[in-house]
Formats: structure tokens, C-alpha cells, sequence
């Protein structure tokens, strides 16, 4: 069973560990507008700020450049951070586009980037996050086939930026704004794919 | 194809700022969007010389004697228009008053803060103003009552979402509020707002027309990213015959052949405008 | 308040004004996610009352100074548009009952917010009364708590506003713009449905022990109703959105 949960629908007359929800005397509730998976035991949140979890790919810009360690822009509240020197030989200009992955997240509060690398040139667009899934379709279908008919590369960070180079940015970012605004409807892979070979005569 | 081969650089010291700070994701989308311009794209595909799509929505609000709602691509303004009696200036003892006001309301994009006007919105509802006054269409004389009593007509405009453009979706939105604006009851040195009769007396019509300019390229109607890249910006304002109001921005220049030409689009973009205009009546 | 010399008769034949009986609610509508640059907003129409509310956040708190590494701060703004009154043209920028306005209504919110969650980051909300008929406060906190919601922002509850008066001996749910005006009492309160707590209560005018009892339960009672039009507001937005995330995941 799935259904719409809203902040203080009951979820389970029972305490239960449920992330997205909370416990209040014995009882537990959703904290956040979701879909409850019962069988799963899971709210997917329906909207909401990026959630970074270890090991999420993410697409950010430097922001400032000290001693190695790099301050990078990933459009979220929390702040993140890049270390780099030991191993690591390359350096990061701020301004420059890099992708990266979640090495751990400190009290909430602060980011810590892993395995980075620059992203030259292109252009970036920010999505909402809640709505990656979507845009990287089952088995990267949706991003997959954007790419194929556009030529472009593109990079999906889980925080919601999207890097693009090369091809039709434009029809790309079109097609990929398209997601984003129509996720909600059904037989969107197909609607894409015929608007971009639409596009592409 | 296109070749991507430039490298993200720091921002120029250049003024890039209009209404936003830059930060660093839109100093990237910048790059993009020039590099586009130097090919005569656009973000969204649009010609350079065409407005998003513009769509007015009169009498939104039943307290105002006059309102519209403007969505100009992503950009809303909502204009609300109340008539007062007031006194008319010394100077002009025999007409009534025009006042326009612009919120950058907080709620419109993240980075407009709480507190006192910004300049950018005095700005905005100066350079409004003055082509609805420049073009007389609110016939000011019309709003003299008698010795000492003349209406005056407030027009705000609530920026409800930023997304480029403010110049020309506020004044079609203060354009089409006062089209639909009408002038409450009379009686005994006061106004009676529960009555009212006559539509606002309008000698014409005025159509804003801002242009964008990307190092060569000129364009229409600016984006939010547009917006923010470009080097500098101009809004034209006209009543289908002659030129009623202009305002440069930003720290770039024009060359005078470019102002001749623009002149030439904006005059152009009239019937466009006003016809959507008239629609609404 | 008004002149109470010229109060007209607001209750005839056991009527109010507009036709409602003492315990009806006006028409309330509420539409989410109406603005594309907020993280969450609504529209709300409640009578003739027109309110927009947004939500930014979270977000990383500025002034620096101002971040609390332990929780989220919560940042309210209410302010009335000059053209949002019949009559003559108001003046612009917060005044002393807006700010007081802001204040309590922040309160409620951070009840309500699990601030916790989002350590050193700020949330704000905004309410632009466009259109005002009496009860702005109740209708900015009722369009604010959708807001929230649809921003995404956890939360404990999704909380409602109401207010109850009195004219006469009668006390009226739900005061109208003349109403308000002209009647003995007023009550504002906010409540979180689930568990029935009060976030917010200001009052003034005259209420026995008995009256005020009755009021809140009045307050709670308009709740399922006021509830359920948020609610729906929301699933008319993301009912949708559901449906098209389980197919995309292969449900």
C-alpha cells in the first residue's frame, strides 16, 4: 500500500523507525508531505531539500580555494567541503565546476566531498532535488536517452545541479526542465522521446 | 556542434550586478548564456527580438479600483490601482496626482531581502511612471473635482515572482489595472467607494519594450540569466507613434546605431503588446 | 475598531450579515505551489480575504551571527499590500500591528517545525495579504502552513488558524471584515489538529471563563473543515505527482 502522507498523519499506532517520520506517545507519524510505503516501510519525500546521503554523486562550484581545502557550492543549506593535497595533486580554482561524491556528513551540518573531478566548461541547471529520480529515470533511461538525442554530456548531481557540455544544451535543458515540470504524469519516457526526435528532424 | 573549450573563470570585474549578488552557479549559467549569444541562441530557443509568452489577467482584486496580474514567461507582477481625493499640488492647482510605487517583494526570488525599497525598485517604479506620464495616458486634468479636490491614483506594483524583465511585465500590468480601473462616487468632498461608475478616462496607450545587449548580440525581453549576464540594458517605451520614456542600465554601452535600431523594434512591438491589451477590456 | 456609535445591526433574525449562523466558516479555498522561484507557496481566498504565502528554506542562515548550530531559525514576514482595503490608499512598509503579527506567528511555526532537523540553517515565511476582510492573521498562518508543506519542510503537525468573537451574547466563528469592526470580543487562535494544542491565542474585548472554553472548542470544531481544505489543496498538487513517481519506479 502507498499512499499521500501529510506533517501529523499517523503512519502506524505503534513507535516504529521511519525515516521522514517521528514518534510522539507510542504513536507514529509523518513529519514531511510523502508517500507512505507500508510494505517498504518508507516515506519518499514529495518535495523538500536535498538529503545527502553517503556516496550521493553531487555537481558543485568551487567557492573558495585555502591550504587544499576547498569550499564548494552544492545549492544546499549545509556547507561542503573538499580536501585535497596528500594523494591529490590537482587543485580547484573557485569558479570551476566539479562533480563529487559524499564522504560523510557531519552533524548535518557540513558536507564532506570524495573522489572529485573538474567539470570544464558547459553550462549548469538546477533542478528540484526531490525530482532527480525522475530525470534519471529506471536504469537511466530518461537521462539516457536526452543524452543520445542531444549529444550531450551530462552529469546528474543528487543535490539537483546538472551539468551539461557539448550538443543541444538547449534541447537538453528544454527536455530536462520538461521532466521536472511533468513528473507527475504518466508515459513521460515515451512523451520525451517523441519530442526530442521531434526536435532533432 | 558546438565547442565548449573555454574554462570557468572568475567573475570579471566588470558590473555584472542587476537586481541579484552573483553567486558562483550563475557566473557558469553566465558563461553559457554568452556563449549562446555569440551565436544568436537563446536559453529557450526563442528568437532574439521575441517576447516570452505574456498573459493579463484584469480585475483580480474586488477592494482595488483597478488590478491586473501580468505573468510575462516566469516573471508575475501583480498591479493593484486606488483612487484618493486628495489635494492637487501647488503647482498644478487644476490636476490631479499619479503615484506609482514597486515591491521587490521577498516572497518573488531568494535573494530579495526584507526592508527598506532597494534602489532597483525605485528604479523600476520610476522609470514605469514616467512612461505612463510621458504618454499622457492617464489624463491628469480629468482628475480635478473642484477648487481644492482632485483625485489621486496609486498604482502599486507587487513583483509576486522574478524571472526577468520587470520593466516591461510591470508596466503592462499598471497599463492593464488602470484600463480596468474605475473612479468610485463623488459626494460632499469625499469619495464613496462603494460606488462606482465611470471607467478612468485613458488618452493612450504605452508599451514597454526592455532590450538586453551580450557583448554584440541584442536581445528582447530578458531572462533571469539573460538578465544578470548582460553587459547592459534598455528599456523603450512608446505609444505606437514616438518614443515616451527610455532608461539605460548597468555599466555597458550602446552605440548610437544600436539605440536607432532598437527604437525601430520597440516602435514595432506596439501592436504585439497593445493588442493584448485591448483583449482584456 | 470603529466608531461603535454608528454599529449596524449585525445580527438579524438570528443571522449574521452575509446569512451564516454563528458557527458557520466563509468559503475557504486554497491552491499549493502557485509561485516558481519559492520552495513552497499557496494562495488562499477565506470570504474576501486574498493571501499569498511562501516559504524559502532551509537555507543557510545569514547574518552568520544569527545561525544557530543546533537548530533552524525561523524568520516570519506578514505585511499588508496598500491596495488590500476598500477605501483609501494604505501606507506601505511593516507598521506596529503587522510586526506584532510576524512575531506570534513565527512562534507558532516554530513550534511546529521539527527545527532540529536542520541545524544552522533558516527558514522563512511570507504572507502578502493582497485582499483583506477581516481574519488576515488566521488566513496567513492557515496559507503558510501549506506553504510549509509543500516546501517539503518537516513538521509536526499541519496547523490551522481560526478566530472566534462575540456580538451580543452570541459568540460567531470566523469574523468578516464589518464584524471585526464592530464586535464586542475577538479571538485569534492557531491549533495543531492532531493533538489539539493551542500555538497561538490573542484576545480582546470581554469573555467569561465559560465563553472562552466554548470559543476554543469552536476553533477546534472549524478545524476539520479548515484541515481538510488544506489537505486537499496539497493532494490536488501531488496526487498526481504520486501516481507518476510509481510508475517511474516500476510499481
Amino acid at each position: 500500500m502507498r499512499n499521500i502522507v501529510m506533517p501529523g498523519d499517523i503512519v502506524a499506532q505503534m513507535p516504529m523507525q521511519l525515516e521522514n517520520a517521528y514518534v510522539d506517545e507510542g504513536k507514529t507519524y509523518s513529519k514531511i508531505l510523502g508517500m507512505y510505503e507500508e510494505g517498504a516501510k518508507l516515506i519518499i519525500p514529495l518535495e523538500g531539500a536535498w538529503n545527502p546521503r553517503i556516496d550521493d554523486l553531487v555537481v558543485g562550484v568551487v567557492v573558495s580555494a585555502k591550504n587544499f581545502v576547498y569550499e564548494v557550492d552544492l545549492s544546499s543549506f549545509m556547507r561542503s567541503i573538499l580536501i585535497g593535497g596528500k594523494f591529490d595533486t590537482r587543485t580547484y580554482k573557485p569558479g570551476e565546476v566539479i562533480e563529487a561524491i559524499v564522504k560523510d556528513v557531519e552533524d548535518r551540518r557540513t558536507i564532506i566531498l570524495d573522489r572529485p573531478r573538474t567539470l570544464y566548461g558547459g553550462s549548469l541547471l538546477n533542478v528540484k532535488a526531490v525530482k532527480i529520480p525522475r530525470i534519471i529515470g529506471k536504469n537511466d533511461t530518461m537521462i539516457g536517452q536526452i543524452a543520445n538525442a542531444t549529444k550531450c554530456t551530462i552529469v546528474v548531481g543528487k543535490n539537483g545541479n546538472i551539468w551539461l557540455k557539448g550538443g543541444d544544451i538547449a534541447l537538453a535543458t528544454y527536455a530536462i526542465k520538461k521532466v521536472e515540470n511533468e513528473a507527475h504524469t504518466s508515459g513521460l519516457t515515451e512523451k520525451i522521446k517523441v519530442m526530442l526526435e521531434n526536435s532533432s528532424k | 556542434m558546438h565547442c565548449w573549450q573555454f574554462i570557468a573563470r572568475q567573475l570579471p570585474a566588470r558590473n555584472r550586478k542587476m537586481v541579484l549578488e552573483m553567486g558562483a552557479i550563475d557566473i557558469v549559467k553566465g558563461h553559457y548564456i554568452r556563449e549562446l549569444a555569440g551565436k544568436g541562441v537563446r536559453e529557450d530557443g526563442r528568437g532574439l527580438l521575441d517576447f516570452r509568452n505574456l498573459v493579463i489577467k484584469p480585475n483580480v482584486l474586488e477592494n482595488t479600483e483597478g488590478s491586473a496580474q501580468v505573468d510575462l514567461g516566469g516573471t508575475r507582477v501583480l498591479c493593484g490601482v486606488k483612487l484618493q481625493v486628495e489635494s492637487p499640488m501647488d503647482d498644478t492647482p487644476d490636476q490631479g496626482n499619479l503615484i506609482v510605487n514597486s515591491e521587490l517583494l521577498p516572497l518573488a526570488h531568494a535573494d530579495f531581502e526584507v526592508g527598506p525599497p532597494r534602489p532597483e525598485a525605485i528604479e523600476l517604479a520610476r522609470v514605469v511612471d514616467r512612461g505612463i506620464r510621458a504618454a499622457n495616458c492617464v489624463n491628469l486634468t480629468g482628475l480635478f473635482i473642484e477648487a481644492e479636490k482632485a483625485w489621486s491614483v496609486f498604482v502599486d506594483l507587487y513583483v509576486l515572482n522574478y524571472d526577468g524583465n520587470l520593466f516591461d511585465a510591470s508596466s503592462t500590468a499598471a497599463m492593464a489595472a488602470l484600463m480596468h480601473t474605475k473612479v468610485p462616487k463623488y459626494e460632499n468632498g469625499k469619495a464613496i467607494y462603494s460606488e462606482k461608475k465611470n471607467a478612468l478616462k485613458l488618452d493612450s496607450t504605452v508599451v514597454s519594450t526592455t532590450f538586453a545587449k551580450l557583448d554584440n548580440t541584442l536581445m528582447l525581453d530578458p531572462s533571469i540569466n539573460e538578465e544578470i549576464e548582460s553587459d547592459t540594458r534598455v528599456t523603450i517605451a512608446n505609444d505606437g507613434k514616438v518614443v515616451r520614456a527610455m532608461q539605460k542600465g548597468k555599466s555597458g554601452s550602446f552605440s548610437t546605431q544600436e539605440i536607432e535600431t532598437l527604437v525601430d523594434v520597440s516602435l514595432g512591438k506596439y501592436g504585439e503588446i497593445s493588442k493584448k491589451l485591448e483583449h482584456t477590456r | 475598531m470603529a466608531s461603535k456609535a454608528n454599529k449596524p445591526e449585525l445580527i438579524v433574525n438570528g443571522k449574521r450579515l452575509d446569512g451564516r449562523d454563528f458557527g458557520d466558516l466563509r468559503s475557504l479555498t486554497i491552491e499549493a505551489s502557485v509561485l516558481r522561484n519559492a520552495d513552497g507557496s499557496a494562495y488562499l481566498e477565506w470570504g474576501n480575504n486574498k493571501v499569498l504565502a511562501a516559504v524559502f528554506g532551509p537555507r543557510e542562515a545569514t547574518p552568520k551571527h544569527m545561525q544557530d548550530p543546533a537548530k533552524a531559525i525561523v524568520k516570519c514576514r506578514y505585511a499588508m499590500a496598500p491596495f488590500s482595503s476598500i477605501g483609501e490608499h494604505g501606507r506601505t512598509g511593516p507598521n506596529r500591528r503587522a510586526m506584532e503579527i510576524s512575531k506570534v506567528t513565527q512562534e507558532a511555526f516554530e513550534n511546529t517545525i521539527m527545527l532540529t532537523d536542520f541545524p544552522g540553517s533558516e527558514i522563512d515565511i511570507f504572507i502578502e495579504i493582497l485582499q483583506s476582510d477581516g481574519g488576515t492573521r488566521a488566513a496567513g498562518i492557515t496559507a503558510a502552513s501549506v506553504a510549509l508543506a509543500s516546501a517539503g519542510i518537516h513538521m509536526k503537525d499541519l496547523i490551522y488558524a481560526v478566530s472566534v468573537g462575540k456580538i451580543g451574547e452570541h459568540l460567531v466563528l470566523d469574523l468578516n471584515m464589518i464584524e471585526d469592526n464592530y464586535s464586542d470580543s475577538d479571538m485569534p487562535m492557531a491549533f495543531s489538529p492532531k493533538d489539539e494544542k493551542v500555538l497561538l491565542l490573542q484576545m480582546d474585548g470581554d469573555f467569561s471563563k465559560e465563553e472562552v472554553a466554548r470559543a476554543m472548542r469552536m476553533g477546534l470544531d472549524a478545524g476539520k473543515v479548515i484541515s481538510k481544505v488544506q489537505k486537499d489543496a496539497l493532494l490536488a498538487v501531488y496526487s498526481k505527482a504520486a501516481a507518476g513517481q510509481k510508475q517511474e519506479n516500476g510499481a
